[in-house]
């Protein structure tokens, strides 16, 4: 613009706004300095030590970076934490986009049909899960009810290593609520005028889709994509509630999380649950930074 | 338009904003005081925070005894603070890491020497106002830790088979007695009873998870779960031929799937009405008999195997501890509120006896008054074993605090038969030994 | 601003002219969808109904029996609501103000922090978006000790403090991302209008991004309200004295793990808390509609 001609104009607009931009973000530094930082930092040091909570930790290197190469249960909660990213994320943000298009284009009823598949997600991990999932998939829950009608006798899903995980992806897609409140807001910023003219230009309702919709709802997607995939490497809750803190039966819903969880909590090991943690800091890093340099390709930003 | 949407959030905001500042500072208010490690006043009076966990029947039991106290000793002011077993550990490793830790507090079994190996108890000997003078020196010496008396006992459990009586005499079936008593003599009993009874019931859940009949097994083969150094006192053939015992019943059909039986930890609400025995603890029948009222539930000392070691019958203690690192000017006060816990037969009338039979003689001997027949059970079955010549047993060593729920998983992998007895049971000494060592 | 004069029906997406002859098959297709949808509506509500039914069963039957309770009670409702020794509006009370507080402090602070990091151009600051990004992947397992421990140094154990002040400082970093995704869905013309007409980043910020940030702010709100309302792991660690309970710890304290006991009260006193979300629900939800209507290029 007209300021970027003369340097030393621009160089005080920038000062400006970086005082301006400090001044936005003071609650946030604060919070920053005071709460988040030096707990981050402590973990981080507390990564390469043999800290027991209770007394105070020694320095140990990387031995417990080196212990996780050997540690079975360690790999067996990276398998289950990936099979669940890959299969409940595509899954739930699928769903969540396919009502959330429903839904959007002003029909009857959308108040009512938006709270009913929303009001999965208030109960979200609430104690009740645990009972309401085992009325569900248990020995004589809704599910082997329904296979005794036609002839199959089940036994329960929680208790089986095969499909246990099974049902806590079940779980999250049951709460696509989240995802889809966020869709349809985004698809609500789309201005109706685009699609107006785009009629006017006697565009379908299909390329009005691919060439309005989804390009606009792009920033949504990825933000979605973004958040649901964190979201679900650091399950924990559900996890923790329908298997009462155990990753069971024999580890098979064993979260990432849930093993820190333990590590930290129950067996003493902060030391280690921190060394835990970076490396699936620096996993998730890994990864959103991928997201993101890939983003430049299919993400359109208005500005 | 656009001001329209501005000043609506904005109204919103502020009411919001409004409603949550006035409650927040209500909120503060309330629990003012709470987060100190509490306070004597110039007035010699003192606060104490007093830490237990169970369901909200112990929690509201307890806290009427504890609004008791503050009844009878006004200078005193006690703060509650209750969870469920699992959260209550969550929130004392938190508390601990800080040193803010409440004054009195109960002992999770898998933590004792954890806690004691980090100072969390305070010496006991020489308090003023808790009275041992009931004691037998054996029942302080069965607490002591390394020699040091840091710890009172909230109350006595042994292991037990417990039995449905209705359902039994239903069904015209017999527990073995005396010497038939013994774990073949059950096992036959057991799979007799599930194959002929008219119901489809089972003899017995699916039990190879719990710590204290497994102790009982250990014993009567002469190992032990712990050693007085620290140290693993069973074998892998030990674990092995528990589980064992435990497959025979299942794969004859005498016990639930873990299936049937919503896992390892059997579900006693959806079994409860279709097994006849259960294996557990002798003061889990206070509360599992109210589940099913109509029925009437007696408990029986586990089986003794033919050759069982002398001295393998043992009373698991629970325990009740005052913080090591409390305000010394608050310990007599602590003293009192011990002292009402372990030595007040008033204080068990309020609060019932699901934390077991009561060390104290005097004390043993009162409750008996008035005692439920459920309770009265209980007592029975304590008083059978304490009256036995019993080989002193010891306390999990520190990094050994997941060992419930590596034997957890182990008898899931045996269950599901993914692995045999002999493999788990090597696996979980295994892991088991690794986690001491690091910790020692 | 091109004003097309359209029926009512062109938010259908099918063009006006030709409504009439079309009139009776979009009926029928809006009958198919309305049944496909309510299908799946009750596929998805089933559960919830279940917890209703149970919540009026009698505990024993709650497990064994069928779905439609023989007897109807509302013991579970009455133990539930007086089992802990006080009755339950004491920890919905103080569920309201963890969550009402926490709302308030997300919405001020990660929309300063947001519009900052999407907006104004400074040295730092893909350094503080990278920070952000950090804050949002750590697990909070690690930070809960050191945490507390900050806390319980200025002597806050037992209050509302450590629960809501953090929101205030804008730790919930989550809101901050998503805050800042969609102001960059705001087309930057709109600021360089508000720049030329003299305004600085606080007036653009308060009069331009700010009221077009509504479906953003109402969906923070709804976060917001669900995880703090639901948080279990934070207050219990933090409030031990029964009088400040939230309700997630007033539940857990309901159950017992060994036996299973309590499944009745814990149920009816679930429904009973799902309510006020329901309510906010359908109340955040008009706001979201309406917040909606009003932004875009229009005006």
């Amino acid at each position: 613009m007209a300021t970027a001609t003369a340097p030393t104009r621009r160089k005080s607009r920038l000062n400006r706004q970086g005082r301006a931009a400090h001044v936005f973000m003071l609650p946030w530094l604060v919070g920053l300095v005071g709460i988040t930082a030096l707990p981050t930092l402590a973990s981080l040091y507390l990564a390469f030590t043999d800290y027991n909570v209770l007394s105070s930790p020694e320095f140990i290197g990387t031995a417990n970076f080196e212990r996780m190469l050997t540690d079975d249960r360690f790999w067996q909660s990276v398998r289950v934490t990936l099979t669940y990213v890959l299969v409940s994320v595509p899954l739930q943000l699928a769903f969540a986009l396919l009502l959330a298009l429903i839904l959007d284009r002003g029909m009857r009823g959308l108040t009512f049909y938006r709270s009913a598949f929303y009001l999965p997600s208030l109960l979200g991990s609430s104690v009740a899960v645990a009972v309401l999932w085992r009325e569900l998939f248990g020995h004589s829950g809704l599910v082997n009810s329904a296979l005794a009608l036609v002839g199959i006798e089940g036994s329960s899903w929680l208790q089986n290593p095969q499909t246990a995980l099974g049902t806590l992806v079940i779980l999250n897609v049951w709460t696509f609520g989240s995802p889809m409140v966020i869709f349809l807001a985004g698809l609500r910023q789309i201005p109706e005028e685009l699609y107006e003219s785009a009629r006017v230009d006697g565009a379908s309702v299909l390329r009005q889709f691919g060439s309005i919709t989804v390009p606009l709802l792009t920033p949504i997607i990825f933000f979605n994509l973004i958040l649901q995939t964190i979201g679900a490497f650091q399950a924990f809750t559900q996890a923790h509630v329908v298997s009462g803190g155990s990753g069971g039966p024999v580890d098979s819903t064993l979260f990432y999380t849930l093993y820190i969880y333990q590590q930290g909590f129950t067996a003493f090991d902060m030391g280690y649950a921190s060394a835990l943690a970076w490396v699936l800091l620096v996993f998730i890093g890994v990864m959103t930074a991928g997201h993101f340099l890939l983003s430049k390709y299919w993400v359109f930003y208005g500005d | 338009m656009r001001e329209m949407s501005r000043r609506n959030v904005l109204k919103f905001a502020a009411v919001a904003g409004l409603t949550g500042t006035a409650a927040a500072c209500s909120g503060v208010g309330g629990g003012s005081g709470g987060g100190g490690s509490g306070g004597t006043d110039a007035g010699g009076s003192a606060t104490l925070r007093y830490a237990w966990w169970g369901n909200n029947v112990r929690q509201e039991n307890y806290t009427n005894a504890l609004n008791q106290f503050m009844e009878d000793h006004s200078e005193i002011t006690v703060e509650t603070e209750f969870a469920e077993y699992t959260a209550f550990q969550e929130r004392m490793t938190t508390q601990m890491a800080a040193r803010n830790v409440p004054d009195l507090f109960w002992v999770p079994s898998a933590q004792v020497m954890t806690y004691y190996a980090n100072d969390m108890f305070h010496d006991l000997d020489g308090l003023e106002t808790l009275d041992l003078s009931d004691y037998d020196a054996d029942d302080i010496d069965g607490l002591r830790l390394d020699g040091v008396h840091n710890t009172m006992a909230l109350g006595i459990f042994v292991p037990v088979v417990r039995y449905n009586e209705t359902m039994a005499q239903a069904d015209g079936a017999t527990l073995p007695e005396g010497a038939d008593w013994t774990w073949d003599g059950f096992t036959e009993f057991a799979i007799d009873y599930a194959a002929n009874n008219p119901n489809g019931n089972w003899a017995v859940n699916y039990g190879p998870d719990h710590d204290l009949t497994l102790e009982a097994w250990l014993r009567q083969r002469g190992e032990e779960l712990w050693t007085g150094d620290g140290q693993i006192g069973f074998t892998a053939d030990g674990i092995a031929s528990w589980l064992d015992f435990w497959e025979n019943l299942r794969k004859n059909g005498a016990a639930p799937s873990l299936s049937e039986q919503d896992g390892v930890g059997a579900d006693w609400a959806l079994i409860g009405e279709r097994v006849l025995t259960y294996l557990g603890n002798s003061n889990h029948i206070i509360d599992d008999a109210q589940f099913f009222p109509e029925a009437t539930f007696k408990l029986r000392t586990m089986p003794v195997a033919a050759d069982a070691t002398p001295g393998h019958p043992y009373l698991y203690t629970p325990r009740l501890a005052i913080f090591g690192g409390i305000d010394e000017a608050n310990l007599e006060a602590a003293g009192t509120l011990l002292n009402f816990s372990v030595n007040n037969t008033d204080t068990l009338r309020i609060t019932g006896l699901t934390m077991g039979a009561p060390v104290n003689p005097r004390v043993a001997a009162e409750v008996a008054e008035f005692a439920s027949p459920d309770e009265q059970q209980m007592l029975d079955a304590v008083a059978h074993d304490r009256a036995l010549e019993r080989n002193p047993r010891f306390e999990a060593p520190a990094g050994s605090s997941t060992w419930r729920t590596i034997l957890t998983r182990v008898s899931e992998q045996v269950a599901l038969e993914q692995s045999t007895t002999i493999d788990a049971a090597t696996a979980m000494i295994a892991e088991l030994q690794s986690a001491i060592d690091r910790a020692s | 601003m091109t004003t097309q004069t359209l029926t009512p029906s062109a938010t259908t997406g099918a063009p006006a002219s030709s409504s009439a002859r079309r009139r009776p098959r979009r009926r029928g297709r809006s009958v198919a969808r309305h049944a496909g949808l309510m299908v799946f509506v009750a596929f998805m509500l089933y559960p919830l109904v279940w917890m209703v039914t149970s919540a009026f069963t009698p505990e024993s039957e709650i497990l064994t029996g069928p779905l439609l309770p023989e007897q109807f009670t509302l013991e579970n409702f009455v133990n539930g609501w007086n089992s802990l020794t006080r009755p339950f509006w004491v920890f919905y009370g103080n569920s309201f103000v963890v969550t009402i507080s926490s709302i308030v402090g997300n919405l001020f602070s990660c929309s300063l922090t947001a519009y900052a990091l999407a907006r104004l151009t400074f040295k730092a600051r893909n350094l503080y978006f990278g920070i952000v990004l950090v804050s949002v992947m750590l697990p909070m397992h690690v930070l809960v000790i050191p945490q507390y421990i900050i806390f319980s140094q200025f002597d806050l154990v037992n209050t509302f403090v450590p629960l809501v002040l953090p929101k205030f400082l804008a730790t919930d970093a989550f809101f901050i991302f998503l805050m800042v995704q969609f102001i960059r869905g705001i087309p930057r013309e709109l600021d360089q209008a508000a720049a030329i007409d003299g305004a600085g980043p606080f007036r653009t910020f308060w009069y331009v991004i700010f009221p077009l940030m509504r479906p953003a702010l109402v969906t923070t709100t709804i976060f917001t309200f669900i995880w703090t309302w639901n948080d279990f792991f934070t207050p219990l660690i933090y409030l031990t004295d029964q009088s400040v309970f939230t309700v997630p710890v007033a539940l857990s304290s309901m159950v017992d793990a060994e036996s299973n006991s309590g499944i009745g009260m814990l149920l009816a006193m679930s429904v009973l808390s799902l309510i006020p979300i329901m309510l906010f629900f359908a109340f955040a939800q008009k706001y979201l509609i309406r917040g909606i209507t009003t932004t875009g290029l229009k005006g």
